[in-house]
């Protein structure tokens, strides 16, 4: 007799670790009320439901396709007060669903360094190209992305390339040591600003920052239920990071794709390797690193910045367990108000929201989100994740920035945003 | 990796108990940190503030006496009345206006198993008096399955009132759904229904329609999450009074004043963390000096000046009784008084030993030790892991958050002074 | 008083007696059943659930294994609907010989079991959470099956063969004259009336309660002696086929994945009243230690509920030793005409699950000898009624029976409106249609009753959430008012409470308290009065267990 899931390669911690917690879920609904997916479809019947009440009656296949409509944005796990790894439960749940039938779409919006790649030389054309509708409704047919969802901007130089070129302009010399700065593949090819913004902030504190070359963590194979993959992908990554040296601290303007390296690849897909586990606990937020600073007296006085800005605090970063750092660094800039959305999660949960049959979803888990950033903003509005600042800007018009960009400001290394 | 964050107070626990000592000492220009695995069983909670509502020798009239009676070993009498009456008196000067009623009286609400249930403080407008001789119908829409019209009303009309009087009552199914084509929506789906206006004249309609002159309407507590206004306006459509019914979870009462009172505590400053287990405790002589918290990737350590352990009673896992029969405070491994004898009897309905057990504490709220002396000086606790009451049974969980979170608060307050 | 007549009158309701009515039926005799409670509700609704294929006996008792591998195959395809081919691995946990393995290898092939050893890579590979240190491992053909699943399958066939069953019907009496039985005397524990059934023959198979009812017809002294045996149900299936260690049968050797849970069994003492089956603290801890020799962890696992279940085990000097004939294999067959000049009245006692229907036929054999017209036994050539379409149980089938009645599934398309879509018990998949088809189809049944038909309340939450939209169900169906379906609910929560405080400890206290908080703290269940639950409600052992269980606080009352 033999068991489906390791015949496909998945016989992984679903034993372990996310199945072995189902024994906690006392049914309360917690994690039900809070879910923004079921929230705003009764397409999916919830985390309780398809979590640990579906994976008692699991064994090899994953027969209620209606799991799909879970958007991964961990919410439920988060929330739930007994320990029930409900979204790990649930991805492992979708990986043994898509094992062997995996839509083309779904590969292809998850290989982030191709489009990348394929992007960054011929920037003007491929972002005309993502604004012409027919394209895009070609695109929609044979691919079943959504012809409204949000697209990267290409950038026409990498951040990569910057950083070969740069030189630190620094007043001061690096008395601080050495870390890594993570950029993940938006950071690298679309969200270039925010990269140069973190680097020339932890410069400016006396950093020396290394960015060996790296690619990408697999967030978006894992999050479609390609793990096979996503593990090839990680921990490729992580050889690439530890190649910079021992011990550094890593730090990272990617909310998402921290999260994938600090626990993800572990909790969900149940990758154990010691090059990951040694990753995932050097990694930071840069916003949680520039906490740990102030909270050491490390972080010298902010400039003022006479604003009140809306923010979303990404699901993914929430899922980190640290609370909300962006709001604790901000706090520290004089006459900035900052405030967060309280909504879950803006709905593009990494891929999902491009995918044609949840774009509408996505779109309604998100809309609270949009509405915060268009009710007060001075013409823009900060979020901590690439995906879902497209997302955002996408569904709203707005700028959106990670909110590096403000510290950044406050630090003198660029001028102070005024009110739009 | 360990990252280090500092507070003035560290809170465990986002219940009321965690919620409304943070909230104080935050009031009280204190740095908090609240760390919390998860929501806290506010949001499961009916959304009204328990005092006192049963006793052995049946239903208690006056909670506030009660409070003031409370025999030696029970939470309220180590936190006094003072503080019990402090407690409630901030939180509705907090949420201002949301809660009607006082310490000394008990209200009756009625529940999905057809019960007149005692409280004391409840959500201003959302509830009815019973009294004998009057008609209640009960509605519900079917395709809410903890809502049982027939069932509900069976059991209102033969429960008797504190004067012996009955009301009379009916149930009625209306079929209205919440979203499309969903046959099995929850009462939170409704509530969410119920927050827009067009829903609202809809559902206004069906219940109408079944309605009699005269009648007062009872409908399960469904009634608008988010907009204030929903309750009114349903009113006013429906034309007759309303009062809402306690659901089994999910409790959208429990979710409004859990949303309302998390704002309000990030309002007041107050850092919250969520998704973090606390995992051990670091000590330093009689002194707590910080608690890991398990962030993904690495521990991070919160350090602080006190502590309060509001993590709540074994149905967090708080207290923990395992399959060896030991007994244990899952977090500091501070010692767990309980009564001599079997954990748990053979008769469901006999008092269950094992639910009264938890933490001593003395008048500040710190966890007694062997010897009858705190463990730290600066670790209080509040809320359900403090033992001494059966808080399901007496209807008295919210009063005893209140009083034991003031009674910690006040006293960290006053040592950091 | 209502008059019914019978060419044989089968006593006892459980596997065996069912059995023997449907093979009854099946040679064309008019057959009625009585069962004092429902079916299958004593010794076959509480055991562990394993289909044996009889790798457990190839050492200890060669010909029960070959006979548990010829009746597995046949029952795994009559009540296909009740069987899981689920496979079962033998294996030397750390510490046993695994000397033993080769004995049994030699067994089984001596028997005709199927059985070959896998690698240990490959054992760990099918069932990760099994122990890493095991020495060996064999794999065979075990499966697990539901007594009352497979029980009422049987029912089914009988009464389709035109066989009548009476439950909730005492057996006040029955009547001997010439030295021939004449009828029994029922009494209906639910109506009060009275029944008395003509009949030729009268087959007694009442399991642990055999030698009450032997001795109504003056045949005195079959001692049956219950064996008591606790089972421990986890939360959920930590295996997911059946695992047994490679030794002498013992205590607490089995773990068996049935349905959502998986269940370890089990322990044998002598007990003195099958109505008062205790769950000792120390047998549940011999339980969970023998557990985490299987699967590490174990301990840690969420145990969900325990029950005893007594073996029906037969000392009967009166059967002279050389009778092997009905004597052997733990099952016995008594010839009250040869052992008490009874004539017409066999009783049957012992044996096991897996080979029932084995037992019925030997049983028929000998009153159809008895009756003179020795007419052949074909109970192995049909399914049963509800296992027709020959597919086995899967544990998935619910998961996608619900799925399938989504508002966006195949049956969701064409009935959005359907309100049997709702999923009344959300830990074992219970839809709202399944709750109201079980209480029309059986309106004077209790709430244990459709729990045990539709395994509503079973789960993690052990009625927490389903017990009230049960009750308010049974109210709007009008099948009760709401004072007697809130007595059941109440007797319902009691109920469950006898397995749950024996094994009270990790998440099932949290859970418990959970749903403390939810029946009384918000619904304040306890302050509804209640009219006393009518004794039929309650059937005879738990009314017994109910009334000492007040008066007893010591950890080992049942």
């Amino acid at each position: 007799m033999s068991t489906p899931i390791a015949a496909a390669g998945l016989g992984f911690a679903g034993h372990e670790l996310a199945r072995a917690s189902l024994d906690q879920c006392l049914k309360c609904t917690i994690c039900e009320t809070q879910c923004p997916v079921a929230r705003v479809t009764d397409l999916y019947p919830g985390p309780k439901f398809i979590g640990p009440q579906a994976e008692r009656f699991r064994h090899g296949q994953s027969v209620d396709h209606s799991l799909d409509y879970c958007s991964s944005c961990g919410t439920c796990t988060l929330v739930c007060p007994q320990g029930v790894q409900i979204a790990e439960m649930i991805s492992q749940g979708r990986a043994v669903m898509k094992a062997g039938h995996m839509p083309l779409r779904d590969k292809l919006i998850s290989q982030t360094v191709l489009m990348g790649k394929a992007m960054t030389p011929v920037a003007p054309l491929a972002n005309a190209a993502l604004g012409i509708k027919p394209l895009r409704v070609v695109v929609e047919a044979t691919f079943g992305i959504h012809r409204n969802a949000p697209m990267p901007h290409a950038q026409s130089q990498s951040f990569e390339a910057w950083f070969k070129k740069h030189r630190p302009a620094r007043t001061t010399e690096a008395t601080r040591g050495k870390v890594v700065f993570f950029h993940g593949c938006a950071g690298n090819y679309f969200e270039v600003a925010t990269s140069k913004y973190a680097v020339e902030v932890l410069e400016h504190l006396g950093y020396e920052v290394l960015v060996p070359s790296h690619g990408c963590c697999g967030l978006a194979q894992q999050s479609n239920g390609l793990f096979d993959g996503a593990t090839h992908d990680v921990l490729k990554l992580c050889d690439d990071l530890r190649s910079a040296g021992k011990g550094l601290t890593i730090v990272s303007a990617s909310g998402s794709c921290t999260g994938m390296l600090k626990h993800e690849a572990h909790e969900i897909m149940g990758v154990k390797d010691e090059r990951l586990a040694d990753v995932g606990s050097r990694i930071v937020d840069i916003m949680e690193f520039l906490w740990t600073l102030h909270q050491a007296g490390e972080l010298p006085e902010f400039a003022p910045i006479n604003l009140s800005v809306p923010y979303h605090a990404p699901c993914q970063l929430k899922g980190q367990r640290m609370g909300m750092p962006a709001l604790d660094v901000l706090g520290l800039i004089p006459g900035l108000t900052v405030r967060e959305s309280g909504q879950p999660c803006c709905g593009i949960a990494g891929t999902y929201g491009l995918k044609k049959e949840k774009y509408a979803v996505a779109q309604a888990v998100g809309k609270p989100v949009f509405d915060h950033m268009l009710k007060d903003n001075p013409g823009f509005g900060l979020c901590d994740t690439e995906t879902c600042r497209w997302q955002i800007g996408k569904s709203t018009g707005l700028r959106m920035e990670h909110p590096i960009y403000l510290v950044h400001q406050a630090l003198g290394l660029s001028p102070v945003s005024t009110a739009a | 990796m360990s990252r280090t964050v500092s507070s003035a107070t560290v809170v465990i626990g986002a219940g009321l108990a965690g919620l409304t000592s943070a909230i104080a000492l935050a009031k009280a220009g204190q740095d908090v940190t609240l760390i919390t695995k998860g929501l806290g069983g506010l949001t499961l909670s009916q959304g009204s503030i328990d005092i006192w509502g049963r006793t052995g020798a049946g239903l208690v009239t006056d909670p506030a006496q009660a409070v003031a009676d409370a025999p030696a070993g029970h939470p309220y009498a180590v936190a006094g009345a003072d503080a019990v009456r402090a407690g409630a008196e901030a939180l509705c000067g907090w949420l201002d206006g949301w809660f009607e009623g006082d310490l000394h009286h008990t209200r009756l609400v009625p529940t999905a198993v057809g019960a007149w249930r005692p409280t004391c403080l409840v959500p201003a407008g959302h509830t009815v008096q019973p009294a004998a001789g009057q008609r209640w119908v009960v509605v519900g829409p079917r395709r809410m399955k903890d809502i049982q019209p027939e069932l509900i009303a069976g059991n209102l009309a033969r429960t008797p009132l504190p004067d012996g009087g009955f009301v009379r009552a009916r149930g009625v199914g209306i079929d209205i759904a919440a979203r499309a084509h969903e046959v099995d929506s929850s009462g939170v789906a409704y509530a969410r229904a119920l927050d827009e206006p067009s829903f609202r004249a809809t559902f206004a309609e069906a219940v109408k329609a079944v309605v009699h002159e005269g009648e007062i309407v009872a409908l399960p507590a469904i009634l608008g999450l988010n907009d204030p206004e929903a309750f009114a306006d349903l009113s006013k459509r429906i034309g007759h009074p309303l009062c809402e019914i306690v659901t089994p979870p999910p409790s959208v009462p429990g979710m409004r004043l859990d949303q309302a009172l998390r704002a309000y505590a990030q309002q007041a400053g107050v850092r919250i963390v969520l998704g973090a287990a606390v995992l051990s405790a670091t000590t330093d002589g009689d002194r707590v000096v910080s608690v890991d918290a398990d962030t993904a990737g690495h521990v991070t350590t919160y350090a602080a000046d006190a502590f309060v352990l509001a993590a709540g009673g074994f149905e967090s896992g708080a207290l923990e009784y395992d399959s060896t029969g030991t007994l244990s405070e899952t977090i500091f491994g501070l010692p767990v008084t309980r009564a001599p004898g079997a954990p748990v009897v053979a008769d469901y309905w006999a008092d269950q030993p094992l639910f009264e057990a938890g933490l001593s504490v003395d008048a500040s709220m710190r966890p007694l030790g062997q010897a009858g002396k705190p463990v730290c000086t600066n670790l209080h606790a509040a809320g359900g892991v403090i033992g001494g009451a059966v808080r399901w049974r007496e209807k008295s969980g919210e009063g005893i958050a209140l009083g034991t979170a003031w009674a910690a608060a006040t006293a960290i307050e006053e040592a950091t002074k | 008083m209502r008059k019914l007549s019978a060419e044989v009158v089968v006593i006892g309701g459980g596997a065996t007696g069912v059995g023997v009515a449907r093979d009854a039926a099946m040679r064309g005799y008019s057959t009625i059943l009585v069962e004092r409670a429902d079916l299958a509700q004593g010794t076959t609704g509480r055991f562990h659930g394993l289909l044996h294929s009889g790798g457990r006996y190839v050492v200890s008792d060669p010909e029960s294994a070959t006979e548990c591998a010829e009746e597995n195959a046949i029952v795994s395809r009559i009540h296909a609907d009740a069987v899981e081919r689920t496979g079962g691995l033998f294996v030397c946990a750390p510490g046993d010989d695994p000397g033993f393995a080769d004995k049994f290898l030699a067994g089984a092939s001596a028997q005709k079991v199927p059985a070959q050893e896998i690698t240990l890579s490959e054992a760990l590979r099918r069932e990760p959470r099994l122990n890493p240190g095991i020495t060996r491992a064999i794999e065979v053909q075990d499966g697990t099956v539901d007594g009352w699943r497979m029980v009422w399958g049987a029912a089914e066939s009988a009464k389709a063969h035109g066989a009548t069953v009476l439950t909730y019907h005492d057996v006040t009496a029955i009547q001997v004259e010439d030295g021939h039985t004449q009828a029994v005397f029922c009494h209906n524990r639910k109506t009060g009336e009275d029944v008395t059934i003509d009949c030729g023959f009268v087959v007694n198979a009442a399991g642990p309660w055999a030698g009450h009812v032997a001795a109504m017809a003056g045949c005195h002294d079959v001692e049956v002696v219950p064996g008591r045996g606790i089972m421990v149900a986890m939360n959920h299936r930590l295996v997911n086929t059946v695992i047994n260690r490679c030794i002498y049968p013992s205590d607490g050797d089995i773990l068996v994945p049935v349905h959502t849970v998986c269940i370890i069994g089990t322990t044998d003492h002598p007990a003195d009243d099958p109505d008062h089956l205790e769950i000792p603290a120390d047998e549940v801890q011999q339980m969970l230690s023998a557990g985490e020799v299987l699967i590490p962890g174990f301990r840690q696992s969420r145990a969900v509920h325990a029950w005893a279940g007594a073996r029906p085990l037969v000392k009967d000097h009166r059967v002279s030793a050389s009778d092997t004939r009905h004597m052997s294999r733990g099952m016995a067959i008594l010839d009250h005409d040869a052992r008490d000049g009874v004539k017409g009245m066999v009783t049957i006692a012992g044996g096991k699950l897996t080979t029932y229907r084995l037992m019925a036929k030997n049983t028929v054999d000998l009153v159809s000898e008895q009756l003179g017209d020795n007419r052949p036994c074909t109970t192995d050539q049909e399914p049963v009624p509800t296992a027709t379409s020959g597919i086995n149980y899967t544990i998935t089938h619910r998961l996608a029976d619900r799925e399938a009645e989504r508002p966006t599934g195949p049956l969701g398309q064409q009935t959005p409106n359907d309100l049997g879509h709702q999923v009344v018990c959300e830990c074992e998949l219970v839809s709202r249609g399944m709750l109201v088809d079980t209480i029309a189809a059986h309106p004077d049944a209790q709430f244990d009753d459709w729990r045990r038909l539709l395994r509503i309340g079973m789960g993690p939450c052990q009625g927490g959430f389903c017990a009230l939209r049960t009750t308010g169900i049974a109210v709007e169906r009008k099948a009760m008012d709401a004072a007697a379906a809130t007595a059941l609910m109440r007797l319902f929560i009691a109920h469950r409470w006898i397995g749950l405080w024996p094994i009270l400890f990790g998440a099932q206290v949290r859970q418990t308290v959970l749903d403390s908080w939810i029946f009384s703290g918000l619904l304040d269940l306890d302050s509804v009065p209640v009219p006393a639950v009518p004794p039929a409600f309650t059937p005879p052992g738990e009314a017994a267990a109910a009334k000492t269980a007040t008066a007893t606080d010591k950890e080992v009352a049942r």
